[in-house]
């Protein structure tokens, strides 16, 4: 799709003497980005991916709808640039779960944004798994309502089993959807909580469009009004901040004493290399990159990579267990996609249990098959047999999504893979990642909370299935790698950790990590709002930092 | 049910394409002697339901907006249109927009339209399926038109506003 910015034409020179120099456009730097130049900090901002024409999103929604085009060609991913090895025993398709772009993953991102809990940084202390995180809920949660204020949440502000809050969601709750009215009133009978999830859509309360119900937000929204990164790195440049892009970064290089870095290293499209100096560097490049960048940034004095003395870079990654459990409720309307958005409702009550005590958050999806014209377009029929077709394929399915939580374990890890090169002859990242009992347990258990639910509306089950669950038969949609996490760990102990509370790299006086990497723990929660409330804290600190 | 004009600006819409189309009529060269509307009509005729009557409005304002909005949707229109008739004349022994709906049916069962492959840089059948036979299906399932035939008025891929959603009791 020929609607990016020129690569040709635009300068990719160094910013000379920035203060501050972050690697990604997406949720994780792009906050973080506009909070700093916002207070006259001089930022520039490097990014791999292009800066995508907001007019080519209708075709990129229609190729999401078309039947036979892929979900990494919505926005370009894949390719030498994009290549990557899975050691992991289970299908992991990055390409399909990540953007590369001014905005990152946040452009097909679902946009469900739960805070994380007070259990989620004290899980080794509460249940004597995983590990504790060095800051509490209570250090983090200014920054879960300054960020849901920034990208404008749409949450229940009354609804059960959601963390401390002391104010309301920007944006009152979005309304219940015919099928989320089916689940409250089988939950009802069930004693199961039914609740309206936190959602980064506006219903016209924020200064971007409304939405307008193309039922598409993952993995593309045609009118803007789901929250994506993009919106502000526009605000970060309006407050002078310089992005760079198409400018994928090489490594990073420091200085003889080896603590602090001078230079990210970067290519532009035609191949010429640039060295970006900066007092502070934020790396913000993703969960899988990030670790990637690192390693690729060995030195004499960082044989294992830059800031890996502890040598748990790449270690204790995470993703979350996931699944679908999809009902058929014969011969009735379940009035499929008619609502807009695809996730509206959901259920926390099983996030905080004693056994299992996996974090789960149950999804209550609005478009749990396909939208009328990709049955359409996929059939082979045409005339009245087509419209037959389509009759009979739509429109009385209900569905679940699932997250469940994953433990840290060292042995789930990023590393480089040295035989396979990228476009530019880097080593490639090589995931291997496996799942454990503990979020088979809480899978498990949610598939069977969700079975309950679509039995008492009176439906069948036609498809009950998790990514962790035993004899998994994987179908497109579950295989994984949605929510990367881990792999660049904060801690208190260096020995133990990459980075400190503040994001800062023990290692390294002005490297930060931002990013789904520096998490301890994966709780049940869609990770990218805490990735985000994390930035922001960082940001607090760096801005500190240079006052300093 | 005759498909109007209306009905076509909603498809754009959903298509995020604005348009003034409506008085510019799909006219030029295409390689044949049948005008790109007519057979754009003649195939809308056969793959829409037979209680459907795409009109020249209809296919007009929807295509002439993607027209207006790409140069290089103009090319695979004009390049589609060629195949098609050639598959027809072969098919059927005529151009596609002359002949019967039973023979326009009979060209599309007999060939890899709609069975084969729907790619937009593939052969040339492919591109036939990808940029005409997708784009009227598109137009006309991601239309309330359309979904309303199945029962859905806000059709996933349309912009029909957020937040329907009916009291139970419905």
């Amino acid at each position: 799709m020929s609607t990016n910015e020129s690569t040709t034409t635009t300068d990719r020179t160094p910013v000379d003497e920035p203060d501050v120099c972050v690697i990604g456009a997406g949720p994780a730097g792009a906050l973080l980005s506009h909070s700093l130049a916002k207070r006259g900090h001089d930022v520039v901002i490097l990014e791999a991916g292009p800066r995508f024409d907001k007019e080519s999103r209708v075709d990129r929604m229609k190729l999401q709808i078309h039947p036979d085009r892929e979900v990494n060609e919505i926005w370009d991913m894949g390719g030498e640039r994009d290549e990557y090895t899975n050691s992991s025993e289970r299908p992991l398709p990055l390409n399909k779960r990540r953007v590369k772009g001014v905005g990152g993953t946040s452009l097909h991102w679902g946009s469900v944004t739960p805070r994380f809990r007070p259990r989620d940084f004290e899980m080794q202390t509460r249940h004597g798994v995983g590990k504790d995180w060095p800051i509490s809920y209570e250090d983090i949660r200014p920054y879960y309502a300054q960020a849901e204020q920034e990208i404008g949440v749409a949450g229940p502000d009354d609804a059960p089993h959601q963390p401390p809050r002391e104010e309301d969601y920007p944006m009152d709750q979005l309304p219940r959807s015919y099928s989320d009215k089916l689940f409250a009133k089988a939950g009802e009978a069930l004693d199961i909580d039914v609740q309206q999830e936190p959602m980064a859509i506006n219903d016209g309360t924020y200064d971007r469009n409304q939405c307008q119900g193309y039922g598409t937000c993952e993995h593309v929204c045609p009118s803007g009004a789901k929250y994506s990164a993009d919106i502000h790195v526009d605000k970060a440049e309006e407050e002078g901040a310089t992005v760079l892009t198409e400018v994928p970064v090489q490594r990073l290089e420091h200085g003889p004493d080896g603590e602090e870095v001078t230079a990210a290293v970067y290519e532009t499209p035609d191949g010429t290399t640039h060295r970006q100096e900066a007092d502070t560097f934020v790396a913000a490049a993703g969960a899988y990159e990030t670790p990637r960048l690192l390693l690729l940034s060995e030195s004499d004095q960082y044989p294992n990579g830059l800031a890996n003395s502890s040598g748990t870079l790449g270690k204790y990654f995470m993703d979350h267990g996931g699944g679908f459990v999809i009902g058929l409720l014969p011969d009735e309307e379940t009035h499929v996609s008619e609502y807009g958005p695809v996730v509206s409702g959901g259920v926390f009550q099983f996030y905080d249990e004693e056994e299992p005590t996996g974090g789960i958050n149950i999804m209550l999806v609005n478009v749990p098959e396909p939208s009328v014209a990709e049955v359409a377009i996929g059939s082979n029929k045409i005339g009245d047999a087509l419209l037959d077709q389509v009759e009979l394929q739509y429109g009385n399915t209900l569905g679940m999504s699932i997250v469940t939580e994953m433990l840290p374990r060292e042995d789930n890890t990023i590393t480089l893979d040295e035989s396979k090169t990228d476009d530019r002859g880097n080593p490639v990242p090589d995931v291997d990642i496996s799942d454990g009992q503990y979020v088979k347990d809480a899978t498990e258990k949610a598939v069977s909370e969700s079975t309950a639910l679509i039995e008492e509306i009176g439906g069948n089950v036609v498809f009950s299935q998790g990514t962790h669950t035993p004899d998994a038969d994987y179908i497109e949609d579950t295989k994984g790698g949605y929510h990367p996490m881990g792999g660049t760990r904060m801690g208190e102990d260096p020995s133990e950790s990459v980075v400190d509370s503040t994001l800062k790299t023990h290692d390294l006086d002005n490297l930060y990590i931002s990013g789904g990497g520096v998490f301890v723990t994966g709780g049940g929660s869609n990770p990218t709002l805490t990735i985000m409330a994390l930035s922001l804290k960082a940001a607090d600190h760096i801005h500190e930092e240079l006052r300093s | 049910m005759e498909l109007t004009r209306r009905d076509a600006v909603t498809a754009l819409t959903a298509a995020g394409i604005t348009t003034t189309a409506g008085c510019a009529g799909l006219t030029g060269e295409t390689g044949s002697d049948a005008e790109p509307m007519e057979v754009l009509v003649s195939l809308a005729d056969v793959l829409y339901p037979s209680d459907i009557e795409p009109t020249p409005e209809f296919i007009e304002t929807f295509m002439y907006g993607r027209i207006t909005d790409e140069e290089s949707y103009r090319e695979e229109l004009t390049a589609g249109i060629e195949t098609l008739n050639q598959l027809a004349a072969d098919e059927q022994g005529g151009a596609f927009h002359t002949l019967s709906a039973d023979q326009r049916r009979s060209v599309i069962e007999n060939t890899d339209l709609r069975t084969g492959p729907s790619e937009p840089d593939g052969s040339d059948v492919a591109r036939v399926n990808y940029y005409l036979l997708d784009e009227l299906l598109f137009a006309f399932y991601s239309s309330p038109t359309g979904g309303e035939l199945i029962g859905n008025t806000n059709p996933r891929g349309f912009p029909g506003g957020f937040g329907y959603s009916p009291s139970l009791e419905q």
